[in-house]
This record gives structure tokens, sequence and C-alpha cells, in this order.
């Protein structure tokens, strides 16, 4: 075989098929407008200060928009929100730092349109505040806001698994029908200091209200009586400051990552965390792949006695008990703790137990 | 998107010049063809927020290559699909590839499968070279390597492989679909 032979050969092997291309369609127009309706946001290595503008929309129809799936299905309840006139379905928010961070209308066209297509519930009473923020995805999610002892979670899916859900709560108690904002519901009585409402399904989910720590059954009536329905840019201002919207990704990512060393190769800019998450969440969203590549590495440096390589990933795992954002995730003190204890085994020398916790599984 | 400001536009002849090479790309280096989709879709999303970083349009399919690199090697790590953009892409490019039944002959198949036994660095170069068609100064801008270091590399790589397919005159017992093979993990 000539040279020629032989290069015309591997050339040849090419698994790629040119003529796909003429079978997408429009996809891959459709593909460019989704990426380009996405927020820019500026690199992590990035000083502050160069802000990315608003991008707006290029075609109409969420549905288009994989990645509007980041903001979807939301219910929501903070605090400093004053309802709107009498009978009116709306609420403003109180003008504070804290509730107007985002800054109003600067929020994209994508995020807007997420945002409206969900509920969005308020409690329209002053003290609560926003914690456990998870998910707002892919039409489920839920959040914890809390007063004092006492807590309300509210927590949302899809419509379709309203049936299932509403049959299990009838083993609990007789339901007794309430509104919330006018929207109706089924009350359930867990016992005397513990009560969930239903809120049946609407525009593709539903919503459950749990309380959390010890309630009157006149507190809870309380409660769900100042619950407001809202409009998408008062529920996104009311997002706390240390709440990680779309929009802050980076930045927040930056101060994630600050004093994390980073594993060969990964870059920040493929990080993806989807939806709107409290510190913790984000922090495990951010540091979890992060953790997941130097356990790769390290094992990839072990099996090639790659001496040099398996130091870096030790020290680098090693180092993980500094990690601030590592510190303050608080899931139950879980997530941290299990980091920490791969890390130092794997540090040790090893080997680790499939069992033992792993970042590099999505469900941990 | 007829309207914009000349950052859009770029950024849109940009990607009319580049999606066939980084579909291609990906295609050779996923098991799942759908999977190159998600590659392509997360390749260009990160060059969408990081086009500020975007080098002159001559040289900017090199740069692509190597955020198509990481996102590869995040991908295999997470080892699970996003499918969070691109949705209607991977619909229609498996529609696209039923369309076509792929017939292979064998001596491909036994081209593919040598490659696939060369490690990663050398199997690396060859496909940036042979399918890439990128010279060996553009595969040292991709790999990040020294273009000296890569010109000896390519050789000897070359060398191996011819000496794997010599070996191997009969198609492998296992038939790979795709390359199938995991990316050239950064730095290593």
């Amino acid at each position: 075989m000539t040279d020629e032979q032989f290069d015309r050969r591997v050339r040849d092997a090419d698994p790629y098929r040119p003529e796909v291309i003429a079978h997408l369609g429009g996809a891959a127009q459709e593909l460019l407008e989704e990426i380009m309706s996405t927020p820019i946001l500026e690199s992590v290595t990035e000083p502050p200060g160069r802000r990315s503008r608003p991008r707006r929309r290029l075609t109409g129809g969420l549905a288009t928009a994989g990645v509007a799936a980041a903001v979807l299905a939301v219910v929501f309840g903070i605090s400093m929100v004053k309802t709107g006139q009498p009978g009116g379905q709306e609420a403003a928010p109180e003008t504070s730092s804290s509730s107007v961070a985002p800054g109003m209308g600067s929020y994209s066209a994508m995020v807007l349109k997420a945002a409206e297509q969900n509920p969005r519930l308020l409690v329209d009473q002053p003290g609560w505040k926003a914690q456990h923020v998870d998910g707002f995805a892919k039409r489920t999610g839920s959040i914890t806001y809390s007063k004092g002892e006492r807590g309300l979670r509210m927590s949302w899916y899809e419509a379709t698994e309203y049936a299932v859900r509403h049959k299990d709560r009838l083993q609990v108690s007789k339901p007794e029908s309430v509104q919330v904002d006018r929207w109706p519901g089924d009350l359930f009585r867990y016992n005397e200091r513990e009560f969930e409402v239903l809120l049946k399904p609407r525009d593709g989910s539903f919503v459950e209200v749990r309380t959390v720590g010890a309630w009157t059954r006149a507190d809870f009536d309380r409660v769900l009586a100042s619950v407001v329905r809202v409009d998408a840019r008062t529920w996104l201002a009311s997002l706390p400051a240390e709440i990680v919207t779309p929009e802050r990704v980076n930045e927040r990512a930056a101060a994630v990552l600050a004093d994390v060393p980073l594993p060969p190769g990964f870059d920040p800019a493929t990080l993806n965390v989807e939806g709107i998450n409290d510190p913790s969440q984000f922090g495990i969203r951010v540091i979890g792949p992060v953790g997941c590549a130097w356990i790769t590495e390290w094992k990839r440096a072990k099996e090639s006695n790659d001496e040099d390589a398996l130091r870096r990933a030790t020290d680098a795992l090693r180092s993980s008990h500094n990690w601030k954002a590592l510190q303050q995730i608080d899931i139950d003190g879980y997530w941290a703790d299990g980091f920490w204890e791969t890390a130092d085994r794997l540090a040790a020398g090893g080997p680790v137990h499939p069992k033992m916790f792993n970042p590099c599984n999505a469900e941990q | 998107m007829s309207s914009g400001t000349e950052h859009e536009k770029r950024f849109q002849r940009v990607y009319a010049a580049n999606f066939e090479p980084l579909l291609a790309y990906a295609m050779r280096r996923v098991e799942q063809p759908e999977d190159a989709a998600d590659i392509v879709a997360e390749t260009f999303l990160v060059a969408w927020r990081r086009s500020h970083e975007m080098p002159p349009e001559a040289e900017v399919r090199l740069w692509l290559h190597g955020v198509a690199r990481r996102v590869l090697a995040n991908h295999h790590r997470s080892g699970a699909r996003r499918g969070r953009l691109g949705d209607r892409l991977r619909q229609r490019f498996r529609s696209a590839l039923a369309v076509d039944p792929g017939s292979e002959v064998p001596e491909l198949l036994t081209v593919r499968a040598a490659l696939a036994r060369l490690n990663e660095v050398d199997r690396e170069l060859l496909m940036l070279t042979f399918w890439e068609g990128l010279e060996p100064r553009e595969v040292a801008v991709v790999l990040e390597l020294n273009p000296a270091a890569v010109r000896t590399r390519l050789s000897r790589a070359r060398a191996r492989l011819r000496d794997l397919i010599g070996h191997d005159l009969d198609p492998p017992g296992h038939v790979l679909d795709v390359m199938a093979v995991r990316a050239l993990e950064e730095g290593r």
C-alpha cells in the first residue's frame, strides 16, 4: 500500500455523512435562534463591571427554546410584596435593595416568558424569607420559605401527576375546599399541627403547599389568605439577592470557584446550571462537576501511573476542605460531608467503593 | 433575524460557516449520532456566551474546535445527554440518519477499528488531520501542543495505524456504527 493509498483509506473511513445536512430541515436555523436568544454572560474569569446587555428573543414560542426550560413551572412566595388594588390580581413589590436586585426590566425575554407561563404565588406578609430554592425547571421545583420557627414549602409538579397525588392525600384526611387567591384547591390535615393544600392543575402544573414546623389551623388559614398571584416581573424581582437566577449564573459560578482548583481541560463556561437555585443548590451544581472531573482525573492518573497528575489531583481533592462554597453548602450536611469523605479516601490512596458518595452521579 | 448588531451578524456568519464542520467533528466522536446534536448545540451556546473572546473569523474554526473538545470531554465525564438545547436538531438528525441506512464496506470498518485501538492522542491527531482536514500547525492549536511535537507524533501515529491496518485485512467482528471514541482529555 502506497502512502497515497493509505491516506485515501483513512479519509474514506470517515463516519461523517455530508448528506445528513440536507435532511436537517430548518433545525440548524432554529438552533441558532435558540442560542442567540439566551443571555450573553460574561466569562467567569472576567472581572465584574463588564455587563452584558439583555437579549431580545428572536422567535416567538417558548416551545422552541430548549434553554428556556431553565425557568419553568414557577410558584413562589416571599415577603415584601404589597397587594395591588382591592380585587386586583397583580401585586407590586416594595422597592428595597434586595427585592429588586436584578433590576426591573433587565430580564431577558426568555426568562420573562418562562415566568409568565407559570404560576407565581407570593405571601403578602412581612418577615417571610425564601430558602432552599430548587429546580424551577421542567415544571417541577420547590421553594421553602420561613418566618421564625415556621415554614411553608411550595412544590409544583406536572399536571399529569395531580390525580395520583390527590388520591394519595385522600388517605390522609377528608379534603376541604379552599381557595388561594381564587385558585381552588383541597386542604388536607395530617394532624393538629401539619397541613397541606393541593391546588388544582392550572397551565400544566399544580402546586402543593405544605406546612413545615408546628402550625395551627388558624395560622395556616391566615397565611393562605395572604397569598397572591403576581406578574412575572414582580415575581422575579422578589427573589432575594442570594438566589441565583439564570442571569446571575456566571457571576455566581466565578464566586463559587474562586478558591477551587480546576481540573485539566475543565472549562467553567461549559457548566450548565438550570433554573433558579438557592446558594446551596447552586453550589452543588457548580462544585459537583468540578469534583467529578477531579475524581475522573485522579482515576486516570492512577491507572496510567502519571505521578505528576496524580499528585495534582490528590492535592486538589485534599484542598476541598478549604473551598468556601463547599463549606457553605448545607443540605443537612449530607452533600459536603459525602464529598469530603470520597475526596479524603482518594487522597489517601483509594479505592472508592461504588456505594460511596460520588459527585459524578447527578442524583447525589 | 434580518436585523441585529454587527456582533450578532458576525455570530450568524460564524455559525453558518462552522455548523457542518462542528457537526461532523461531533459525529465522529460520539457513540450515538443524536448526541452529536447535543455537542454542537452546547458548543455554539458556549461560543455565543463567550463570543467576546472569539478570535478573528479566519481563526475561529480552530477556536470552536477547542471549545467543542472541552464540551465533549465534559459530556463524556457526565455520561449524560444534556437534552435541553437543540431538541429539534436531535430529532431531525435521527430521522436524517434513518433515511440513509449507511451500509458500510468492510474496508472502512477495518480502518475505524484500527483507529479505535490507537491511544487517545494518536487517534485524535489522525482524526483531526484526516477527517477534520487540519494542518499539523492547526492540530497543534486545537490540542494546545507544540507544532513540532504534533508533527513528530503524527508521523508516529500514522505508522502505528498503518501497522494495525496491515495486520488486519479482514473486517473486525465487532462492527462500529460510528467511531465511538472518547474525547481526548485536555492536558493528558
